[in-house]
């Protein structure tokens, strides 16, 4: 009954959906977007009747039924409802449908043309992916008989920010469905120009927004509740996530040249098409199986193949229109020292870092299709990396100084002065107390304060900077300046060790002496917890900490919790290990991290700085 | 030749030197980046000896674990070969007897590995890739796991 009802919506979304196309292609414009509309609330609608099957543990559906259980508290799932691969496929779908619709809601109504065109694309950007749904992923798929309990959710999953974590990593990644729909659009109709780039602009932004914030809180849960120690570990998974990441930041960048001198079209068309595509490659990356990971719900290699068929599909399509439709932008004259040649150069950068990730991670896959099994180490993305930081933080700063293809402009030049003299001492002050004699710990650290101070100066004097429309700039810039900053000091500063202990020992690693202190065994609902006590004492601090560990059930599975003691710089990290049967020792993980705060607060001032940028009214 | 083509030239030139520069660049960093991994049989079978950091990856042979001071000695096996694996540190969670794992490390000599590091496995029905594909090439899948 409840899958037959389900399943209905989901028809009937479809059908509206090619209604849309049909009336499209008859000329009827504004029945093409309201059919759009319709059958974008269906599938919104379906959506939330799973939500309600995973609330009420509906075991007659199988994705209820193979990712929940009654015992499960409330929350859980709710996010079981995406903790899938079906059901995250389904909020993917919608996801498109509602940008769609936000779409047609704040547009300029008067602008049928385009507006039709830009839902025609989305329209068929959101079958594609719903016809994979229904045919291959059906989340409504029905059991018979109907099952008494589910099998549970994987206990890594369990977590509180595993409610937000996908759906905001999707809003950025699907986000830019629309960005690539209002492309193709503005290629077809001739429309790519500085009026099309300020309509584009608030739908780039909070996607970038959406992704910045996935991102993070992806990282945020690897280093707070998976006991990883760290807050990035070039995963490829994570690398999936960058990657659409990188090509959106360089768009917003050319949009800007868009938006003011009316130049960069084929660049920023070519940008938007690479953005979503990397955002479909992340997913499928991601969710196919082709990498081993927590977040590979698909085993199938069928649908990973079919994920495939449909990027190349979106991709090929899209760069034929562009082939297509683009026109022939006349050579434009730009002094080496203008704002456009900085943020090329910028975007060059980007791309670097882009396509060495693209190869780290591609790479492996590729060997093993020649059966040959391979993994790139950290180490690879670090050298290549953190050498080009340095200079891509420098165009940084002085790039948003210089005017619009002008040549230099020895005013605002006057500033780097003092900022470059107060860095240079600050940056020589760190490596110095720091210890850390080290080439490129020096730049980084350097380069960031560059940004950092140039940035100050600025707000405090140059007082049309304090005006909004300078004020996002500032605010995302200086998030970089500060993310850079404590990527750099946490790298060279931080430390670790794994050791063993007894109860009641106490040990001496480096200058920090441990004691474990308490151990307490609790039994809970489908899991055994064992909760411990250590002692913590440094030159300046006598810390007690209390990790625990989980051993559960139903799946069996081991998750560490780990316990954190954040000092004003640093923080005390230490995850424990689930001892062996008919032992006393216990393997202890400790990290001691260093400004590990200084990476949240650099991705919130991005953050922020991107919504206020998106909420511009005049440009 | 007149000015425009000359600068074209000089252009594509420019830009083709980047290109090769930076990709021996990153060419040479993924070559001394990448980690192989073996099968036990692979490594008795290879002429020569890989060095550096590889990974092994095979069944944590029943009764080989031992723990001499604070470090641990086993066998990893893909029951054709064995390769004995000495590791300092702590031991990851579900890493026991009779399951799959992947080690990292140098090779002492053919058939001796000194490991930095195990790589975690996610639960206990959780057969790492490598270990499956190792384990299918050796040809005792079928008989363990009847697939």
């Amino acid at each position: 009954m409840a899958s037959n009802f389900a399943n209905l919506v989901l028809i009937l979304s479809i059908f509206f959906s090619f209604l849309s196309n049909f009336f499209y292609f008859k000329n009827k414009l504004n029945f093409s977007i309201k059919f759009f509309n319709i059958s974008s609330i269906l599938s919104i609608f379906s959506f939330f009747l799973l939500l309600y099957f995973f609330s009420i543990s509906e075991f007659s559906i199988a994705a209820v039924y193979e990712n929940s259980h009654s015992l499960k508290p409330f929350f859980y799932k709710i996010a079981g409802t995406w903790g899938n691969h079906e059901g995250s496929l389904l909020l993917f779908v919608i996801i498109i449908a509602l940008f769609g619709s936000l779409f047609t809601f704040c547009s300029n109504k008067k602008d049928i043309e385009l507006n039709a065109l830009v839902i025609f694309f989305q329209n068929n950007i959101f079958l594609i992916f719903l016809l994979f749904l229904v045919t291959t992923s059906n989340p409504f798929d029905l059991i018979i008989p109907r099952p008494n309990e589910g099998l549970g959710l994987n206990p890594i999953l369990q977590d509180p920010l595993l409610i937000i974590h996908p759906p905001m990593l999707y809003l950025g990644y699907v986000g830019f469905s629309l960005t690539l729909s209002l492309v193709l659009a503005a290629l077809v109709k001739k429309r790519l120009n500085s009026e099309w780039a300020k309509k584009v602009w608030p739908w780039v932004m909070i996607s970038w927004v959406f992704l910045t914030v996935g991102i993070g809180l992806g990282s945020i849960w690897a280093y707070y509740e998976l006991g990883w120690g760290g807050y990035w570990f070039w995963d490829p998974v994570e690398n999936a996530s960058l990657m659409p990441w990188l090509a959106a930041t360089a768009l917003i960048h050319t949009l800007l040249v868009l938006k003011s001198k009316n130049e960069m079209k084929n660049w920023t068309a070519l940008l938007s098409i690479l953005t979503f595509s990397f955002s479909l490659l992340g997913t499928f990356l991601v969710r196919s199986g082709v990498l081993n990971s927590v977040h590979a719900f698909a085993n199938d290699p069928e649908r990973g193949v079919f994920i495939l068929v449909i990027i190349f599909l979106i991709t090929f399509t899209s760069l034929a229109i562009q082939i297509l439709y683009s026109e022939n932008t006349k050579k434009f004259n730009q002094s080496f020292f203008s704002k456009e040649s900085f943020i090329n150069i910028n975007n060059l950068f980007l791309l670097f870092f882009l396509f060495v990730i693209l190869l780290g991670t591609l790479y492996p896959i590729i060997l093993s299709i020649f059966n040959e099994t391979v993994s790139i180490g950290p180490v690879y993305y670090n050298t290549l990396l953190a050498p080009f930081v340095f200079i891509f933080l420098i165009t940084m700063s002085v790039g948003p100084l210089l005017k619009w293809s002008q040549n230099i402009n020895v005013k605002s030049f006057k500033l780097l002065l003092p900022v470059s003299f107060i860095s240079i001492i600050s940056s020589i002050l760190i490596v110095y107390l720091s210890v850390t004699h080290n080439l490129i710990f020096f730049l980084g650290i350097l380069g960031s304060l560059i940004l950092i101070f140039t940035i100050i100066y600025e707000t405090l004097f140059e007082k049309k900077y304090l005006k909004t429309y300078f004020s996002a700039r500032l605010i995302t810039h200086l998030g970089v300046g500060v993310l850079f900053l404590s990527i750099f000091l946490n790298a060279f500063l931080s430390k670790s060790e794994d050791f063993e202990i007894k109860l009641g020992e106490s040990k001496k690693v480096e200058n920090v002496t441990f004691k474990y202190m308490n151990q307490k065994v609790a039994k809970l609902n489908n899991y055994v917890e064992l909760e411990t006590t250590f002692e913590l004492i440094d030159d300046r601090y006598n810390l007690v900490l209390n990790p625990s560990v989980r051993r559960y059930l139903q799946p069996n599975q081991v998750t560490s919790e780990t316990s954190i003691k954040s000092k004003l710089l640093s923080d005390y990290y230490i995850a424990i290990n689930f001892p062996e049967k008919n032992t006393t020792s216990l393997g202890v993980r400790y990290h001691f991290n260093f400004l590990i705060y200084g990476i949240w607060i650099g991705i919130v001032l991005m953050v922020i700085g991107g919504l206020v940028s998106a909420n511009k009214k005049k440009y | 030749m007149n000015k425009k083509i000359k600068n074209r030239i000089y252009f594509f030139l420019v830009s083709l030197i980047t290109f090769l520069v930076i990709g021996k660049f990153i060419f040479e960093s993924i070559q001394k980046n990448t980690i192989y991994f073996f099968s036990p049989t692979e490594l008795f079978e290879s002429n020569n000896l890989p060095k550096g950091l590889i990974r092994v990856g095979g069944m944590v042979k029943k009764n080989s674990l031992k723990k001499i001071n604070n470090s641990y000695e086993f066998i990893i096996t893909d029951y054709n070969k064995e390769i004995s694996v000495s590791y300092i540190g702590i031991k990851p969670n579900l890493f026991t007897e009779g399951q799959g794992a992947v080690v990292e490390g140098q090779l002492k000599t053919r058939t001796t590995l000194t490991a930095s590091k195990i790589l975690a496995k996610h639960d206990e029905n959780y057969m790492p890739k490598e270990v499956a594909d190792a384990l299918k090439k050796s040809g005792d899948w079928k008989k363990k796991y009847g697939k």
